[in-house]
């Protein structure tokens, strides 16, 4: 399957940049004074296109991601989504996963999909409706009525994914979503996230710490430096669509991980 | 098992001139003198029902209140958590002539005691299921455009209720025990009172009979409370296993192909 960057989306306005930041930089109140977050942080996500963002702990990404989303705002610089900016969360825009699905234990999964769509009063009919296409989109038809407790982790991460789809936002934001599950499942996850993406054509953006992860899944790979984190390569992955499992043994994806792994160690 | 061979060693041990039946009055002798003066007793256990159900009211009411006020404001949490807690280890039942000085020997000094008495653990429990809510959860509810009410509605009070609910049990009881001795210290009615009244005139059977119906009455009342729990305990477990890192179900596992 292509992914062309220009696709319009119908229920999108016609911009073929889903998301955009630009002289974004960040500093918050530590104990000895102001520490810069993040510095100068400009980029550019086409619509349908699938961004992996990697860098070393506490360069800065998932405060990047939460300003993405709406649930902190940046010192300085623009984030527009959709061409608009994102002073607050929108769920009708912006779905966030994050790396604890975070589902809550007194529902059911069918009742956590729906919460998006309950806390805007939508109606039962449409509630239900949405809830079940999107159970189903995430291979989980039949395990509707199913506590958190009852569900691998893995379920559980297919759970909070058809919640953050459930309003049908044009952008996912996915913060390391597999990184508490194990190795097996984290690859089959990775599988079937793809599948997702492929048949609803959005745009996501994804943070992992996960190398391979990044170069299987991703169209670009974003590297960042250590804090203050700032954006020091732009990887494009070349590799065909759809992805397979043999691809990650050939040189290609050899080489194009060990770019990033370089860029990471001992940033340009 | 152990519950009929106590039940066994209550009607043998006085029989068999082992104990005083002063002391300990065989179980036949007390279930027979319960069973005879019923409407008695049953007269005093609707005056301790009574004063216990007002009672609980404040304590679980106003516990859980205050305790979600006070938790959930850092500012108040700040100031007045280390109050409450030093008070909670004030053994309350000193003040009780206060209480009667001020409210009178009838029941509205026993319910205020009691629900003073029940109030503390209610009141700590709330403000610690408040504070120890995972952040994840408001930070999801928030990408979700969870407003701030809707935040404490939908996401703080159900996470808080396991937390909530143990509080429930020991202050529940704590009422209960506050009511039937604040009977005992000072009262016209009551069972504690009939536990009294029979004391002094050392009429061992009646007292048991009234001692067996406060145990049964507790003892309602916890399992009651632990039922309750039970249903709500795979809230807190869940929120446990997540931190500590996932692992198929092995009930589900085999069912999904895929993780």
């Amino acid at each position: 399957m292509q992914h062309v960057a220009h696709v319009n989306l119908a229920h999108e306005d016609a911009n073929p940049v889903a998301l955009e930041i630009a002289g974004l930089s960040h500093v918050y109140d530590g104990r000895e004074g102001q520490v810069p977050a993040l510095d100068d942080i400009s980029l550019s996500v086409g619509a349908g296109r699938f961004t992996v963002i990697v860098g070393p702990s506490g360069c800065g990404k998932t405060s990047l991601l939460m300003m993405m989303a709406g649930l902190r705002r940046q010192t300085t610089g623009t984030i527009l989504c959709a061409g608009r900016p994102m002073p607050d969360p929108d769920p009708q825009r912006v779905g966030v996963v994050f790396q604890e699905a975070s589902l809550y234990p007194w529902l059911t999964a069918l009742d956590n999909i729906e919460f998006p769509l309950a806390l805007r009063h939508a109606p039962r009919e449409e509630r239900c409706r949405r809830a079940d296409e999107m159970l189903n989109l995430v291979g989980l038809q039949g395990f509707g009525s199913r506590y958190p407790h009852e569900l691998s982790g893995g379920m559980k991460q297919r759970v909070s994914i058809a919640r953050g789809l459930v309003q049908d936002p044009p952008v996912l934001l996915m913060d390391e979503p597999f990184a508490a599950l194990d190795e097996q499942t984290r690859m089959t996850m990775g599988h079937e996230l793809l599948r997702i993406w492929s048949m609803t054509n959005k745009t996501v953006v994804f943070i992992t710490h996960s190398l391979t992860e990044a170069v299987y899944l991703a169209d670009e790979v974003l590297v960042m430096s250590a804090r203050p984190g700032r954006i020091i390569d732009r990887i494009a992955i070349t590799l065909p669509r759809p992805r397979t499992y043999e691809m990650m043994a050939t040189d290609v994806f050899g080489r194009l991980r060990d770019r990033i792994w370089q860029q990471i160690r001992s940033p340009a | 098992m152990i519950f009929v061979a106590v039940l066994a060693l209550w009607e043998i041990l006085p029989r068999a001139g082992l104990i005083a039946e002063l002391f300990l009055p065989p179980l036949s002798k007390t279930l027979t003198v319960l069973f005879q003066d019923r409407m008695q007793y049953a007269m005093a256990m609707l005056v301790t029902l009574y004063e216990v159900g007002f009672a609980m009211l404040i304590a679980c009411g106003g516990g859980i209140l205050i305790g979600a006020v006070v938790g959930g404001i850092t500012l108040l949490r700040k100031l007045l958590l280390p109050v409450f807690s030093s008070l909670y280890a004030v053994p309350i039942v000193i003040l009780y002539p206060i209480f009667t000085a001020w409210f009178g020997i009838g029941s509205e000094s026993k319910i205020l005691f009691a629900g003073v008495y029940g109030f503390f653990p209610v009141m700590l429990s709330t403000a610690a299921g408040i504070r120890t809510i995972d952040e994840q959860f408001l930070l999801a509810a928030r990408s979700m455009g969870a407003t701030v009410p809707q935040q404490i509605v939908r996401v703080i009070i159900p996470a808080a209720i396991p937390t909530v609910l143990t509080g429930l049990r020991l202050g529940g009881a704590l009422t209960i025990i506050g009511v039937v001795v604040s009977e005992m210290l000072t009262s016209a009615a009551g069972i504690g009172y009939l536990v009294t009244s029979y004391r002094t005139v050392l009429d061992s059977p009646h007292v048991f009979a009234a001692v067996l119906m406060i145990l049964v009455f507790s003892i309602l009342f916890d399992a009651l409370a632990r039922f309750v729990e039970r249903r709500t305990i795979v809230w807190q477990t869940a929120g446990r296993r997540e931190r500590a890192g996932s692992r198929p179900d092995a009930r589900v596992a085999p069912a999904v192909a895929a993780a």
